[in-house]
């Protein structure tokens, strides 16, 4: 096909709705790095990112910020286990920290620096605290169903998968170093039947600590076990190497 | 199909220079690019997979996944939002067809959001007054043209599955289809230039 024959095409091809001959017709033309095929494709994907643009705004939770953040390597402060108590002492004492600048005066400056401090921190401690109460929801949730991987010598990272059918899923492992530049760690579900699922992009801390929920749906009846493989940083759709982790779940083993 | 007040007062100054921070490995300049676009993103996502948990996810793996592939970009030529629109609408059609068993193909995925695609085009594409242009060629269609455009982009069907879901004929869809991106092309003649 010539470019005046692949005309009507290109938008179909950017929504995904050409048929396959032209979808390769137009893959071919680009690959020859045709320059009507890619100005045509550039068009359709200026209307398709416009129609993505008609989508009713919604507001992300302050949340994912830090989390998305976190996972190029912006991380707050480590709390540990006992973030809660930290984080509650933390507010607490920050408070008391407020009161008695406040009974000082004549220290405006250094009162709305602490207070800008006070705010940051307190943010982070929330945030934080958020991520391990939707960690704890899954652990804690009834009807969660739990594995251990690593018990082997032949396996260095050790931890646990915690599967909740209505929340999602937990890992906690250690043992697992940070994944090379340009690595990314990749958590799978492995149904009974068909493909792994995707379950998300992760990273280890520089202790070889994890712990990362990815919040769902879950049909646990129908898994197998979690995975997780050391991917090309942008993730694969399907695995690629062999598993580093396989948490088979208890029904399954 | 929904059609609310867009959007998006989407600022491109200094996108050449935000890339290039991207591209040097600068954290603050993925926090810059996510307060810049993050709720356009999330709103998408959320559009298609209607859960605010995987919302949250795929929003983590979309910005993840531009941070990873962002050496690829041109800089001075390249789109950012756009861009980051198609990564965005792959990971969740992706999730969304994964949930019901149509695995999509993943060499489709690579070659409707390799970064390099993204070049020569209007930056500003996703700016107010280009919203309110496509909100009205929107409102233009036919009831039956929006809803396969919408089933298309937002659930990523195929024009067969639109048929089943539609209880219409394969044909009548396509033509429905093929009117619709036509009456878009139309109307939008001075945006888009199709």
């Amino acid at each position: 096909m010539n470019c005046d024959e692949l005309q009507g095409h290109y938008e179909l091809y950017v929504l995904g709705l050409a048929e396959e001959e032209e979808s390769r017709e137009i893959r071919q033309h680009l690959d020859r790095g045709c320059e009507v095929c890619m100005r045509e494709l550039g068009s359709a994907r200026e209307l398709a990112a416009m129609v993505g643009g008609t989508a009713v705004m919604a507001a992300p939770p302050p949340a994912l910020r830090r989390r998305i953040l976190a996972s190029v390597g912006v991380e707050a402060r480590r709390l540990g286990w006992w973030a809660p108590v930290w984080g509650v002492a933390g507010i607490t004492a920050l408070s008391v920290a407020v009161f008695v600048a406040l009974f000082f005066r004549g220290r405006e400056v250094d009162l709305a620096q602490q207070l800008v401090d006070s705010r940051e921190q307190v943010r982070n401690q929330t945030i934080e605290l958020t991520r391990l109460t939707e960690a704890f929801a899954i652990m804690n949730g009834p009807d969660t169903t739990e594995a251990s991987f690593g018990k082997g010598p032949q396996q260095p990272p050790k931890g646990r998968v915690f599967v909740n059918p209505a929340q999602g899923v937990l890992l906690i492992a250690s043992n697992l170093p940070p994944a090379p530049n340009g690595k990314t760690y990749e958590m799978w579900l492995l149904p009974k039947r068909g493909m792994p699922m995707p379950a998300g992009l992760f990273q280890s801390q520089t202790d070889g600590t994890a712990l990362y929920v990815r919040r769902g749906t879950v049909n646990v009846n129908g898994t197998n076990a979690v995975a997780v493989t050391l991917e090309n940083a942008a993730g694969a759709p399907q695995p690629t190497v062999q598993p580093l982790i396989v948490a088979a779940l208890p029904s399954n083993s | 199909m929904t059609l609310l007040p867009l959007i998006m007062a989407v600022e491109v100054e200094g996108e050449a220079e935000l890339v290039k921070r991207l591209q040097r490995r600068d954290p603050q300049a993925l926090a810059a690019l996510y307060d810049r676009y993050g709720r356009l993103v999330y709103s998408l996502i959320l559009r298609v997979v209607r859960d605010t948990g995987v919302a949250e996810d795929l929003v983590q793996e979309t910005f993840l996944r531009v941070w990873n592939r962002v050496q690829g970009f041109d800089a001075e030529r390249g789109a950012v939002g756009p861009w980051l629109l198609a990564v965005a609408r792959n990971r969740a059609i992706d999730y969304l067809r994964s949930t019901v068993g149509k695995a999509r193909n993943s060499l489709e995925m690579e070659a409707t959001e390799h970064p390099a695609l993204f070049s020569d085009m209007e930056k500003d594409i996703l700016a107010t007054d280009k919203a309110r242009q496509i909100k009205a060629a929107l409102e233009k269609l036919s009831a039956h043209q929006r809803q396969v455009i919408e089933l298309a982009y937002f659930e990523g069907l195929s024009q067969t599955e639109m048929a089943e879901r539609m209880g219409q004929p394969l044909g009548t869809v396509k033509t429905w289809v093929r009117a619709a991106l036509k009456n878009l092309r139309n109307e939008l003649g001075t945006a888009v230039a199709i």
